[in-house]
């Protein structure tokens, strides 16, 4: 799935926990230093935030009419 | 570090016993509610005024719903706002002794008529709500409403402080005489208690729960935003008809909460229908018995509004609430506990043994047979007490032996599920000491 802000996409809408953190976490894995990731969900995953911070990536998120939240990391 | 290797952040999860104390104690109290209603039979459904009335309801609307509502809050508020309560075991003990403690007293002033109990199982439970009020204002500092869920937590955090304020204002005046309009004044408790601290809690976690535990599309983001503001200006709107004595706006400002309330059940039912989960586990079958029966009390509400002398009709009042409280929002938590305490067992149990010895699945935590059957004898319990309205003197006792019973079910399959997490727990601990070798 590719998406216009990126190629690197994880849509997680309809997975249960942990499986979004999971799949969040295997994608940043196969990232290079600066590269973007994006994340679905139907939630706002303040977990999965700290451990981005401890981490050292940055994030933004905005929500969707339809209630998405779209989440862009950067590695 | 590699991201990979990471793992949730445990850290700031509060332990275990911080909510578990509180799931279970929570229904020992709706078991003393069904018992009390077996003792007092068809006296208690003779009117909403009761001595034994006001004591079964505050056993379960004290006793059960706040009681799991500000556990659940203490775990849950670092997954939903991001935002960490200090101490939570400490908060969690203090609140968890002066929520029980004095709801008893409440329930004891109110059912042998004592003046003293109810005074100081008003102060309290002030008290103890203003402690966790405070906790929460100081975890929620600074935090933005980023999401519905947040900017819906705080509004409900608000009608918590006028329940409890308008609560303790009550018990005071009827212990010491003082002459205030409290048909007018437990109305607009109850609103505020049902509508602006349950109504508006159980919706902004429903934005996050039934999407990640029923598999169903979100909840759209303007309706979301609007439920929660929705309900707050019909309780501030009923809370001003009631200071400056204008009924009509109490009539229209309840018209404007049950409209509120059928549109996110409403929403909440379409919703479901659309789930991707193709089996209907215990938990979507306890929201569809809670949208369904809170459907029929909103209707009600709606209809006394717009037809006042509907309220007067024999046993009126009495079905609201048994549709509202045991239909709507027991199921609601009830479905809610079901996932919550396997989930919370299975994650602390995940956390300790790491990634050298794995966790019991979540299914035998708290295995299917056991709730399934729980939820029957709650629905039948639930259908006695409607039909109790209509015949107390055949199915009052009846129907309050089944709830007990019921509510003795919902203890028995919560503290097994405990022995079993606890059980893992040492085979857990066995097999890390001997990889340790």
């Amino acid at each position: 799935m590719s998406h216009p802000k990126t190629p690197h996409v994880v849509d997680a809408r309809y997975m249960e926990p942990p499986g979004p953190f999971e799949a969040t976490m295997e994608m940043l894995d196969t990232l290079k230093d600066g590269e973007k990731m994006l994340l679905l969900l139907f939630r706002e995953p303040h977990p999965l935030y700290r451990v981005l911070r401890q981490n050292g990536h940055s994030y933004e998120t905005e929500l969707l009419p339809d209630g998405t939240f779209e989440i862009l990391i950067t590695r | 570090m590699n991201s990979s290797k990471a793992v949730l952040s445990f850290e700031n999860a509060p332990p275990f016993a911080a909510p578990l104390r509180f799931f279970l104690t929570a229904p020992l109290f709706a078991v003393l509610a069904g018992l009390l209603v077996m003792i007092e039979g068809p006296a208690l459904f003779a009117s909403r005024w009761t001595p034994g009335a006001l004591a079964a309801t505050h056993l379960l609307t004290v006793g059960f719903m706040l009681q799991v509502m500000l556990g659940a809050l203490i775990q849950i508020l670092p997954v939903v706002a991001g935002a960490d309560l200090p101490r939570p075991l400490a908060l969690a003990r203090a609140v968890h002794v002066g929520l029980s403690g004095g709801g008893l007293l409440l329930v004891v002033g109110f059912w042998f008529g004592q003046p003293w109990a109810l005074e100081g199982g008003g102060l309290l439970l002030g008290g103890t709500a203003s402690l966790f009020l405070v906790a929460m204002l100081f975890a929620l500092r600074g935090v933005p409403s980023t999401s519905p869920t947040i900017r819906g937590l705080k509004f409900a955090l608000l009608g918590l402080a006028f329940v409890v304020a308008l609560g303790l204002l009550m018990a005071l005046a009827l212990a010491e005489g003082w002459a205030l309009p409290l048909p007018l004044l437990a109305d607009l408790h109850a609103g505020w208690g049902l509508g602006g601290w349950a109504g508006i809690l159980l919706a902004a976690m429903a934005y996050v729960v039934v999407p990640m535990f029923q598999l169903t599309p979100a909840y759209p983001v303007r309706p979301s935003w609007w439920f929660p503001l929705a309900v707050l200006v019909a309780l501030l709107g009923w809370s001003c008809g009631v200071v400056f004595e204008q009924a009509w706006l109490v009539r229209l400002s309840q018209l404007l909460a049950a409209i509120a309330g059928l549109a996110f059940a409403g929403l909440t039912l379409r919703l479901q229908a659309q789930r991707r989960r193709a089996k209907a586990d215990t938990t979507y079958r306890y929201w569809q018995l809670g949208l369904s029966s809170s459907i029929a009390a909103l209707l009600m509400l709606a209809i006394a509004a717009l037809w006042p002398a509907a309220s007067e009709l024999p046993g009126w009042t009495i079905a609201f609430g048994i549709l509202i409280v045991v239909g709507g929002f027991l199921p609601f938590i009830i479905g809610m506990l079901y996932k919550i305490v396997p989930f919370l067992a299975w994650m602390h149990l995940q956390n300790y043994g790491a990634t050298r010895v794995m966790a019991p699945p979540m299914p035998k935590l708290l295995p299917d047979v056991e709730i399934n059957r729980q939820m029957q004898a709650y629905g039948v319990a639930f259908v006695l007490l409607l039909a109790a309205v209509l015949l107390p003197d055949w199915l009052g006792r009846l129907a309050g032996l089944a709830f007990a019973v019921a509510n003795g079910g919902l203890a028995w399959v919560l503290y097994r599920a405990v022995g079993r997490y606890r059980q893992a727990w040492l085979d857990m601990t066995l097999k890390l000491a001997i990889k340790k070798r």
